[in-house]
């Protein structure tokens, strides 16, 4: 009950802030001196040619009588058509979102999965030599940058080792999309050698990605549970007997992850916006190439989708945080 | 660690301490399956397979919507136009069009065309099918529509019978001919059956072929690109051996696909790489570069509109500041040809007597001193940003003027941007540099449109120049039909516009393909790169 209300609190906040970013980005993208009529008239118009195809458009009209049109338009669930696809920007969006998706919960569950037991494992034995080659790590894995890591990783898995596939979602041209998720398609066709080319095709983009967000999981992780042992409660069970094992992978564990959940909710934020240049560097169809590519050309219509569908995701990331974090310490007062 | 939580003997521990087999064996199996399959190239299946990686996306297949070189392969593969650009240098030639001739006023060109050429889904390619083409252009307004909206009106294309097709143009224009190529003939009836309230098809010629291209479209993805199947009732025929099937694929990263060509992913890479780049790939063994000299010239633009560069004087100095050898040898390593004038080297109407600026300091100071105009204020110097070559030209010739006492300063722009500043001359940069390209092989691509006072302020034209003698002279060239008085009015223009000096030129680009070794048949045209794919085939 306590969590259904404050899922409806959050889903009622969801609408001024949506209309807010909207706004926000609705004005940043027309004050960039950068001309889509002129792009979508093509090199040779003349000046005349251009003034008509942006009347023709409406962009000639005041800027905040485009801005209600936009959420007119959003209301009715019409994200408009892309300038140069000329596709509906909503049909474009959801064909490149699975691959985004299925690239940032691949880094995400990499980042969670060796992210919290490292973590665990470096605030048990603090000042260890593990612990500081842990953080020495971590500071790197935050420091590097994504397309130099990338690279490097081609240059030893795909070209030197031959391990993996350099670029792509699977080898060869993709078949027809069920979900969008090349793996999940793999597994419903019962194809299992398109599934293990798509893990296959996976692993060093999502590896790349999940780095950082590795970085901020083991440190936020290893604070937590530092902080914790150092609780009452650790040196009582201690004291009756429980196993230390049992004491710092159940009872400490779950007390510290609160700022860890936390990040996590962040990170899949940042996992999103560091996609765009994991998906240029190998070649991953998601929304991330569509955004710059959209940026690039002015095409306001596709970054105003992407602006709705990225905020979107944001919010329910955060949402989900709020829920994990009302269920793991259920005192309250996140609601 | 592993033995605390591996303590006693279960599914997954084979004893205190040790993972199990079972515990291991999915995970390792996995990772093997993965980096096994992982091995394929994409191209593996079909030897006769072609992948080629672009350095822009395939968002659209439509052959209206663009005019650009990026989505070339889609127009030249998918779908044939009356007449066709051929070889280096480029020549135009007859395609699904007998023959042609062209009314005594210049003003009626007429188009016969060739009787049984199929489109995919079998139908027979008619005059009223060009007809409905160049009426959708005009009425989608993109692509190449500009340019034929300034030389014919809506409904001035007449179907004369089955085979015979008469365009009635505004004015007559000696470049009509020029990019009738970019008509591509859509099959109107499959087109029409897909319209959705009047968008002439747009939304699904966006995604289908209605084309009747050496090649039919089998798959498209506009987040990757497409692949075609070979068309074998081609009204060109065939000959022992071809490509069954291309792919064009977007890869926006230049490394991959450098490194996609070396390993096998792709036979075949677009973008003008850098010099090391291409010695990389020649020296992998599985791949070659071809090469070719282009029609594309790299050039920068003054603004003639504001002081100090609405002096003759400082614009000539400005001209024998730039290291032209410096820029070309050293730093190009010689992979292109100076090109003193805005005219490509190899395209007639170019005067070869005008041997252009050269790099000369002491000449520059010369010019300086007699300018009425003083340069109290430091230039600004924009180049497209994510062009390397062009940041490198803006410093090499802020070096320059900064040898001569000029300051400046060097601004990278985005190509959206700078279109946008270059509409008005107030917001225009003192210089650009960039590049013209072939969009069709007449002197008007470059000249007529670059310096011909009504063309102010478009892409082409960020000089703003104003000279009447050579408006009248290009409205001349582009009223007469004979391309011999042609030449010689781009020949006296182009002479008068280098001693204007409303800009410099540097180079015309060299073509350089990046293809797998075993490739062989590839034809360069300028306008094309070499994207027109029914000529190759493997060894």
């Amino acid at each position: 009950m306590r969590i259904l209300a404050l899922i409806g609190k959050r889903l009622l906040w969801f609408v001024p802030t949506a209309a807010g970013l909207i706004a926000v980005v609705f004005f940043i993208s027309r004050v960039i001196p950068a001309d889509p009529a002129a792009l979508l008239a093509g090199e040779t118009a003349s000046r005349e040619a251009i003034e008509a195809l942006r009347v023709k458009l409406g962009l000639d009209r005041p800027l905040l009588v485009q801005l209600l049109d936009y959420y007119r338009q959003l209301l009715k669930g019409d994200l408009g058509t892309s300038l140069f696809t000329t596709r509906p920007v909503a049909e474009d969006l959801l064909a490149r979102l699975p691959a985004t998706i299925e690239l940032t919960l691949a880094a995400m569950l990499m980042a969670i999965a060796v992210g919290i037991p490292l973590g665990v494992v470096s605030a048990t034995r603090r000042n260890s030599l593990l612990d500081h080659g842990v953080r020495i790590a971590t500071v790197a894995g935050l420091a590097m940058a994504s397309f130099w890591l990338a690279l490097v990783l081609q240059l030893v898995f795909a070209m030197d080792l031959g391990w993996l596939p350099l670029q792509g979602r699977i080898a060869g041209f993709p078949p027809p999309a069920v979900t969008g998720f090349m793996t999940l398609d793999a597994l419903i066709a019962g194809r299992f050698d398109r599934f293990a080319s798509a893990i296959a095709h996976l692993l060093l983009p999502a590896m790349t990605l999940a780095v950082p967000a590795l970085a901020t999981v083991v440190r936020f992780t290893r604070a937590g549970v530092l902080d914790t042992l150092e609780k009452p409660f650790v040196t009582y069970q201690d004291a009756i007997g429980i196993p230390r094992a049992l004491i710092v992978w159940k009872y400490v564990l779950r007390n510290a992850l609160t700022s860890t959940i936390t990040q996590i909710g962040l990170l899949f934020g940042i996992l999103l916006a560091g996609a765009v240049v994991i998906e240029t560097v190998f070649q991953w169809p998601g929304i991330g190439t569509y955004a710059f590519e959209a940026i690039l050309q002015s095409d306001y219509a596709a970054v105003m989708g992407f602006t709705v569908y990225a905020g979107g995701i944001f919010m329910i990331a955060n949402l989900l945080v709020d829920i994990a974090h009302a269920s793991i310490d259920p005192r309250g007062g996140h609601a | 660690m592993l033995s605390r939580w591996c303590s006693r003997p279960g599914p997954w521990c084979s004893r205190p301490g040790q993972l199990s087999r079972r515990a291991v064996l999915p995970f390792f199996s996995l990772l093997a399956l993965a980096a096994g399959l992982g091995l394929a190239p994409a191209g593996a299946a079909a030897q006769a397979r072609f992948v080629f990686a672009n350095e822009s996306d395939y968002d659209t297949v439509d052959p209206h919507a663009s005019f650009d070189v990026g989505r070339v392969a889609v127009r030249l593969n998918l779908y044939d136009g009356l007449m066709r650009w051929q070889d280096n240098p480029a020549r135009l030639e007859p395609w699904i069009a007998e023959s042609h001739s062209i009314s005594s006023d210049g003003k009626t060109y007429t188009f016969k065309m060739r009787k049984g050429v199929k489109f995919h889904d079998g139908s027979e390619v008619k005059a009223a099918d060009v007809v409905y083409s160049l009426e959708r252009i005009l009425a989608l307004g993109k692509g190449a529509a500009a340019l034929f909206k300034s030389m014919i009106e809506p409904g001035k294309a007449k179907a004369i019978d089955e085979n015979t097709v008469a365009f009635e143009l505004s004015k007559p224009s000696a470049i009509f001919l020029s990019i009738v190529p970019e008509i591509h003939i859509v099959n109107a009836a499959l087109v029409k059956k897909n319209e959705v309230n009047g968008d002439w098809g747009a939304a699904w010629l966006s995604k289908n072929d209605a084309g009747s291209g050496a090649y039919k479209l089998k798959q498209f993805d506009p987040a990757i690109g497409f692949v075609g199947e070979r068309f074998a009732a081609h009204f060109k025929g065939w000959g022992a051996k071809y490509l069954d099937e291309i792919e064009f694929r977007a890869v926006k990263d230049t490394n991959t696909r450098v490194l996609g060509l070396m390993k096998g992913d792709f036979n075949g890479i677009g973008g003008y790489l850098q010099t090391d780049q291409l010695k990389r790939i020649e020296a992998s063994g599985n791949a070659k570069v071809l090469d070719a000299e282009s029609m594309r010239v790299m050039m920068m633009q003054f603004n003639t509109t504001r002081a100090p560069l609405n002096d003759v004087d400082v614009r000539r100095a400005l001209n024998y500041v730039f290291d032209y050898d410096g820029f070309n040898k050293n730093i190009l390593g010689g992979l292109v040809e100076r090109n003193p004038t805005p005219l490509p080297n190899t395209i007639w109407g170019n005067p070869k007597d005008v041997t252009g600026y050269s790099f000369d300091l002491d000449k520059a100071k010369a010019e300086l001193a007699k300018a009425a105009s003083k340069i109290d204020r430091p230039l600004e110097i924009h180049f497209l940003t994510g062009f390397a070559q062009s940041e490198q030209a803006a410093q090499l010739f802020q070096n320059g003027l900064q040898k001569i006492g000029v300051q400046s300063k060097v601004i990278g722009t985005p190509w959206p941007t700078i279109v946008e500043r270059f509409s008005k001359p107030e917001t225009t940069p003192d210089i650009s540099v960039y590049w013209i390209s072939t969009y069709y092989a007449d002197p008007h691509n470059w000249i007529g449109e670059m310096f011909h006072s009504s063309g102010a302020g478009t892409f082409k034209n960020a000089h703003h120049y104003k000279n009447p003698k050579v408006d009248a002279l290009l409205d001349k060239a582009v009223q007469t039909t004979d391309q011999a008085a042609r030449a010689k009015l781009y020949e006296e223009a182009t002479r008068l516009v280098v001693a204007d000096a409303p800009g410099l030129w540097i180079y015309n680009t060299k073509w350089y393909g990046p293809y797998s070794k075993k490739l062989q048949g590839i034809v360069f045209c300028p306008i094309g790169n070499a994207q027109e794919m029914r000529t190759a085939y493997y060894e």
